[in-house]
């Protein structure tokens, strides 16, 4: 089926969920609020009206609490138990592209030298059916980190937004086409951002600049509440944490943020990022430099979802874009 | 498939309390097959756990020859340690690893060595001293500078005494000025001073140095003055760890995550990473 209309993808919607694949999609939980939330009906599917979601679809590889193993004490001896080992098959409907290229991004952490079988299980479940942007805002710079609105990294599928209350579909996997068949439709009309910053300074900036007063001073409004990292598609860093409940508990692993000050703290009290502008360096340069240098991937995929979660202007298309280009190297 | 995050459960068989806030552990695998095929390399690091608390990350302060059991070392500073504090012989604890790099023994092999440690920073270093003394032609002239605040914060107190037994090794406690009891026969004054004053050559050796930042700082050089390069000068990082294998994002030191390519670092390293440790 090359084109699709409203109705004939709620339909297979539907049809999937029937199945007992788990559906995520854009839906509007609050007036100006729309997230991708597991869908309770095809009819929730948001598919017009909407910019992007405030959240992302890394849920569906990395849930925010997933329990890693439970134990059960009685009294010196413990029984570790292990989490169920299959995760029900999961298709993201109406992901974004900058939603889309993170699944691939995330793999390399996820896989270097040790096999993470909890993000691996998901990630193999899932299945990305994209919808390619037709309308971009002032936050978003998919085109300054090397994507586009209709870039197909990490899609199965992708769909083209007609205006006329249809899609054209484009499989471009397996997956993709187990879901919507074979299909080869062409792109449609984008309206990509325009280029807001050179990777190339900003990668410089962050590696060379550890310790330049940019970062205090740009870090003074931060509140240091993680909204840029939770809604962040990309951002994947996590804490261990037991939860008891008499003798038995578990071992879960639950999001953590590199902008909480808990996060390096030592024991001893010492803390290596002590300042808020330590902690928004280490944000730029893990995304700009170190992944980088790590796994040849830009560790962002400019949705600006950062910025736009803000609560007071930063992120990291504000910090990139206003990193100083005349500054010595 | 296997569980990254699921650790072996180990038999705590001996509990040592070494000052009013530090103990040191030693556990043995439950599974007798774990226990047969277990191997590290001394200076490689463990995530050990009481469970219901949670996990902390430790170096494995035994020496690798040491096959039946391994040890940690630690202070009670926080929920875990509480909990580990409270660990008796027979409890079961959770120990994930061995992760990390240890130290490079077969580049050390026919050098002098030179030990300096401060305070809680023993652990790391006893297991070197251990493995060293038992491989003990395999190195030259063996000194070690111990110092902590006072007496009463000195680890493996009696270990000191028995490494001095061993042929060409040096063995110098001290503690900071004040911090010395009536009956103390070692030196008074810091690490970095009371070595300087030991007058070790160490163009031929190799030092592992590792104590509290100001410690390093005044220690590298002393090093320096007597001959040591900063190539052959190493350390062992500390860092806040969840995961440890590269993947909860929080341990790098500039680029390099302190989990998988450390917690081993020469200082020559050190130079060339950013002050993000």
């Amino acid at each position: 089926m090359t084109t699709l209309t409203q109705d004939a993808l709620r339909k297979l919607v539907a049809q999937w969920m029937a199945a007992g694949k788990v559906c995520v999609g854009p839906v509007r939980v609050a007036a100006g609020t729309v997230l991708f939330q597991r869908l309770a009906s095809a009819g929730d599917l948001l598919l017009d009206g909407w910019l992007r979601p405030a959240n992302s679809i890394k849920e569906l590889v990395l849930p925010r609490h997933e329990p890693l193993y439970g134990y059960r004490a009685d009294r010196n001896r413990i029984e570790l138990l292990d989490p169920p080992e299959t995760v029900p098959e999961q298709i993201a409907i109406c992901a974004h592209p900058c939603d889309a290229a993170a699944l691939p991004i995330l793999d390399k952490v996820f896989n270097w030298d040790y096999r993470d079988e909890a993000y691996n299980r998901r990630r193999e479940a899932t299945t990305v059916i994209t919808l390619a942007c037709t309308a971009s805002d002032d936050e978003c710079f998919c085109t300054s980190v090397g994507l586009a609105p209709d870039a197909e990294r990490g899609s199965d599928a992708m769909l083209f937004d007609r205006g006329d209350g249809t899609f054209g579909v484009r499989t471009l996997t397996d997956n993709g086409r187990a879901a919507l068949g074979d299909s080869t439709a062409k792109s449609g009309k984008t309206n990509p951002p325009p280029v807001k910053f050179d990777l190339f300074d900003a990668a410089r900036f962050a590696s060379r600049h550890f310790d330049d007063p940019f970062w205090q001073r740009h870090a003074l409004a931060c509140v240091g509440c993680g909204a840029c990292a939770f809604t962040c598609p990309v951002c994947h860093c996590f804490d261990i944490v037991d939860e008891r409940s008499g003798h038995d508990g578990m071992r879960a692993r639950n999001w953590d943020a590199c902008q909480f000050p808990m996060f390096t703290l030592h024991a001893s009290g010492h803390n290596p990022r002590h300042t808020q502008g330590d902690r928004q360096r280490q944000r730029i340069y893990h995304k700009f430099h170190m992944y980088p240098e790590k796994f040849g991937e830009t560790l962002c995929t400019g949705c600006g979802n950062c910025a736009r979660n803000c609560p007071v202007g930063l992120g990291v298309l504000p910090l990139v874009t206003e990193i100083p280009h005349a500054e010595p190297v | 498939m296997q569980n990254l995050y699921k650790p072996d459960l180990m038999e705590v068989i001996a509990v040592r309390q070494h000052t009013a806030d530090v103990k040191s552990i030693g556990l043995r695998f439950l599974d007798a097959e774990r226990a047969r095929q277990f191997t590290f390399r001394v200076g490689q690091f463990g995530i050990f756990s009481a469970f219901g608390a949670g996990e902390s990350t430790f170096n494995i302060c035994s020496s690798s020859n040491w096959r039946d059991h391994i040890e940690f070392c630690f202070r009670k500073v926080g929920r875990v340690t509480e909990a580990l504090w409270q660990a008796e012989e027979g409890d079961t604890l959770g120990f994930r690893g061995p992760y990390g790099h240890g130290y490079p023994f077969e580049e050390w092999r026919g050098k002098d060595l030179i030990f300096l440690g401060g305070g809680i920073a023993m652990p790391p270093i006893r297991c070197a001293i251990w493995y060293a003394l038992e491989n003990r032609e395999d190195f030259g002239r063996i000194t070690v500078v111990y110092g902590a605040r006072t007496v009463g914060d000195l680890v493996f107190v009696d270990e000191l005494a028995e490494w001095a037994k061993h042929p060409n090794v040096q063995v110098i406690q001290c503690v900071d000025p004040g911090g010395q009891t009536p009956e103390w026969t070692g030196e008074i004054g810091f690490v970095p001073t009371v070595f300087e004053r030991a007058q070790v050559p160490a163009d031929k050796a190799v030092a592992l140095v590792i104590g509290p930042p100001i410690m390093i700082k005044n220690t590298i050089p002393v090093l320096e003055r007597m001959g040591a390069k900063l190539s052959d000068v190493y350390t062992s990082l500390e860092s806040r760890m969840k995961c440890g294998v590269g993947k909860c994002g929080r341990c790098n030191a500039g680029p390099v995550y302190v989990c998988k390519e450390g917690p081993v670092f020469t200082f020559q390293e050190l130079q060339a990473m950013p002050m993000d440790y």
